[in-house]
């Protein structure tokens, strides 16, 4: 579809003459964040007029990375270009502020909507709309009302008030409002009911129709491959995989990539055979578990059961309900109904620190760490609770304090040496890379001596290498403590390859639960990580 | 009674000078993310300006040179901090504004030497009396005006483009750079707005019943945002004004008790704000008006 024949076209159509090829053209691009840690590597992407690129990939695989350096916004997270380019119709976009690159027809729709809570509705449409002239203002709007005919009613109403769905169409809406030529949607489904997903899939079948190129991060690679055209994989900040999304879509290295392939470890893990020597410790059983937010249900009826001494992997695509899941265990969130007893405790009417106290320790998917101590001093906090020594005994050093001392740092080095930290204990966390940052987490977590760790997301942005060490490091822990291991993740491989038991979200329900191998074959597992096979035909 | 009365009217009057001290300082803390210590010297130079050329240039034209003078600075302030603003964290810009503060008023002290500013004012002395209330002119000047201008100032943020793109960016400073909105002009419209007002603050808060221009000016009129704009929250316009009023009201009730207050000890109205400050904080620590920090886990 030509570009100025589409309703979205940018309206100063006074753009470089046609070239041929694509409209963004992404070459050789390298990202790194605070000057140590690079987020991509050498990733190009091209984008065709008005077509719709799926970017797919698991959690810190460097999507919204890229999207940030299309949009020129990687300076606020202390980020920037190495090396590479970034053309719009023969354009250089990089090195421009955000504002230029809006005004050249780029539109960004950050994640998590990040819409103005504060303002109304029309306000948030109106601040979308700054960078275009007055007169457009009005006719953009009306376009942005009929696409989304609830945002009309809601106009005078505060945006923070509006249902997730609802801020999400609203935060697209803002940024259609800019006029664009191409837009970049950054998970545009995280944390929605399955309805309200397949309504924002229409809108940006929509919004393709009527002429927009559409660059679509997902992590529901169901939907993504669906309403694209072509698709590209990034893996640890390359482009792993890259074609037309019909093709991809069918292909078994992305359903391997999403559902794990028969992995050397899951073979390893099969003749391993009994091996655990059994803690006295409780069971954890949830049954029945349902949170709300609003009027929307994050989690309903959710039951399964944590055996002592095994590892359970609680699984299923963003929004599922996973870390909601984690939340209400560690007393985060409350529960609307259910109950989750851990032995003899019910841990939904417990408060944070007492559930700690129970000897249930977490990781959390964004690390929790003093950025500026050490490794060892950020152990030394997770082993706060088993600490005996006040403020003053530790102050005046007395005999008895200065021995506990010297047993808590025996300890960590233990902890360190099951996790292969030693030679880092005294650097500070933040010198250290991504990968290692999430194994001193997990150290903190253990550091509290938990008889239940709940991890959350451990292999997040690592890369395939530190992915397996830390299956190596989960399976050691669990064998050398005998402790009860409760783990969310997205990397099935990794999930496939040390749990014992997997349970499966999605939209807040259990769809399955059972082995691993069983789960991997389960139909429903299958259609909600990768939608339908009968799909294919393109909108 | 009637000195009771009289004392809540004056508060008021005072309350309304410490509004529009307490919403410059906000303005550029909601803008920019910095808090302004160079306020205080801000609002000295405004009332030295005006105190320094009313005689040759007549009392008007006197306050628009104060009022362009100090919007230059604070955007001059301003603009080599916003260099930076990326780049570090809000202490240290914090800092940087101390050591302006430090510079401005050392050398505008230096400037006043011995001599004693007036601002010459039309309304000089003069106190108005209804119902057995004595109020000075100068503090019903200074609330018409107060209300005028933040009547306006309400108007602008609630309407215009500008308005807007102060409260997204205020709001989410990254999501605005995305929807086009330049942080950098939108935080320049923020200074000229506080230099602006600061220069006006400056002249009320140094006319009659003050005893005039002095170099301890910008101290205690940073003595009176803080604590005012603090309590109320501090990237909130609406907590700056009732933070205004509540620090007017408390030093003039605490003037006026003063000795049935003796036993605080004398001069304890100068801390009172501070303590009401810190009343507030204890029972609601973002402030009346301020938005909680808060991070998802």
């Amino acid at each position: 579809m030509s570009r100025a024949s589409g309703i979205w076209a940018h309206s100063s159509s006074v753009a470089a003459p046609t070239v041929d090829g694509p409209l963004l053209r992404v070459r050789e691009l390298d990202v790194s964040y605070a000057g140590t840690l690079q987020a991509l590597r050498r990733v190009s992407l091209d984008v065709p007029k008005g077509a719709v690129v799926a970017v797919l990939g698991s959690n810190g695989a460097g999507k919204s990375t890229l999207l940030r350096a299309i949009s020129g916004t990687l300076p606020f997270e202390r980020g920037r270009i190495d090396h590479g380019s970034i053309e719009l119709e023969g354009r250089r976009l990089d090195g421009q502020d955000p504002a230029a690159i809006v005004r050249s027809g780029v539109v960004h729709v950050p994640e998590g909507r990040q819409i103005f809570e504060h303002l109304t509705v029309e306000e948030n449409l109106r601040a979308g709309g700054l960078s275009t002239s007055r007169r457009s203002r009005g006719s953009a709007r009306d376009r942005v009302f009929d696409l989304f005919p609830i945002l009309r009613e809601r106009a005078r109403q505060r945006a923070g008030l509006l249902s997730g769905g609802e801020q999400q169409m609203l935060a697209i809406g803002r940024a259609l409002m800019a006029e664009p030529t191409v837009l970049l949607l950054d998970e545009p489904s995280l944390g929605l009911a399955p309805r309200m997903v397949e309504r924002i899939g229409e809108v940006i079948a929509e919004i393709h129709r009527q002429g927009t190129a559409v660059v679509l991060v997902e992590q529901n690679a169901a939907l993504a491959l669906d309403l694209a055209d072509e698709a590209y994989v990034l893996e640890v900040g390359r482009v792993a995989l890259h074609g037309p999304a019909a093709k991809l879509a069918g292909t078994d290295e992305v359903r391997e990539r999403y559902l794990g392939g028969g992995s050397p470890a899951t073979s390893e893990r099969e003749l391993s055979g009994p091996r655990r020597r059994h803690v006295a410790q409780a069971e954890l059983v949830v049954d029945a578990l349902s949170v709300r937010f609003g009027g929307v249900a994050a989690l309903s009826e959710v039951s399964f059961k944590v055996d002592p001494g095994s590892v359970h992997a609680l699984i299923g695509p963003n929004g599922a309900g996973k870390s909601t899941c984690l939340n209400v265990l560690t007393g985060i969130y409350r529960a609307a109904a259910g109950s989750a007893r851990y032995g003899d405790a019910e841990l939904t009417s417990l408060r944070p620190h007492r559930i700690a106290g129970l000897g249930i320790s977490r990781t959390f998917q964004n690390l929790a760490l003093s950025p500026t101590a050490t490794v060892a001093e950020n152990m030394l906090l997770g082993r706060h609770r088993l600490s005996r020594a006040g403020f003053i005994t530790a102050g005046l050093r007395t005999p008895a304090a200065r021995r506990e001392q010297a047993d808590q740092e025996r300890r960590v080095r233990e902890v360190a040496e099951l996790l292969d930290l030693v030679e880092v204990l005294h650097r500070p966390v933040a010198a250290l890379p991504y990968g290692v940052r999430k194994r001193v987490e997990l150290a903190r977590a253990l550091c509290a001596e938990p008889s239940l760790l709940l991890l959350d997301e451990p292999v997040a942005g690592m890369t395939s290498d530190e992915s397996t060490r830390l299956a190596a490091i989960v399976s050691r822990i669990q064998a050398e403590l005998g402790i009860s291991i409760l783990l969310i993740e997205h990397d099935m491989t990794f999930v496939m390859g040390i749990a014992d038991q997997v349970t499966v979200l999605d939209f807040g329900r259990c769809i399955a639960g059972g082995s691993p191998h069983q789960v991997q074959r389960d139909p429903e597992v299958i259609r909600a990580y990768l939608g339908s096979p009968n799909r294919g035909a393109q909108p | 009674m009637s000195h009771f009365l009289t004392l809540v009217v004056n508060g008021l009057s005072l309350g309304c000078i410490d509004a529009l001290i307490a919403l410059g300082f906000v303005i550029v803390f909601k803008a920019a993310r910095v808090v302004n210590f160079a306020y205080g010297s801000l609002l000295l130079m405004g009332a030295y300006v005006v105190g320094r050329t009313h005689e040759s240039l007549g009392f008007l034209t006197a306050v628009l040179l104060g009022v362009t003078l100090t919007a230059v600075m604070a955007v001059l302030i301003g603009a080599v901090l916003l260099r930076r603003v990326r780049l570090a964290d809000p202490g240290t810009l914090a800092i940087v504004t101390l050591g302006v503060d430090i510079m401005l008023a050392t050398d505008l002290t230096r400037r006043i030497g011995t001599d004693l500013l007036t601002t010459g004012d039309p309304w000089g002395a003069a106190v108005v009396t209804i119902g057995g209330i004595h109020v000075p002119q100068t503090r019903v000047a200074a609330s018409i005006v107060a209300v005028a201008l933040v009547a306006a100032f309400l108007i602008v943020v609630r309407f215009t483009d500008w308005g807007i793109a102060l409260r997204a960016s205020a709001e989410r400073p990254t999501t605005a750079a995305l929807m086009g909105i330049r942080l950098s002009r939108v935080s320049a419209g923020a200074w000229v707005l506080a230099g602006a007002l600061a220069a006006i603050a400056g002249l009320f808060f140094t006319a009659f019943p003050s005893p005039g221009v002095s170099g301890a000016v910008g101290q205690i009129a940073l003595g009176v945002a803080v604590p005012a704009a603090v309590l109320g929250g501090l990237d909130s316009t609406t907590g700056a004004l009732v933070g205004g009023l509540a620090v007017g009201m408390t030093v003039t009730l605490t003037a006026g008790y003063q000795d049935q207050l003796a036993f605080l000890g004398r001069g304890f109205g100068s801390v009172a704000p501070y303590v009401v400050m810190l009343l507030v904080l204890l029972v609601r620590p973002a402030g009346l008006f301020g938005s909680k920090e808060m991070t998802r886990v």
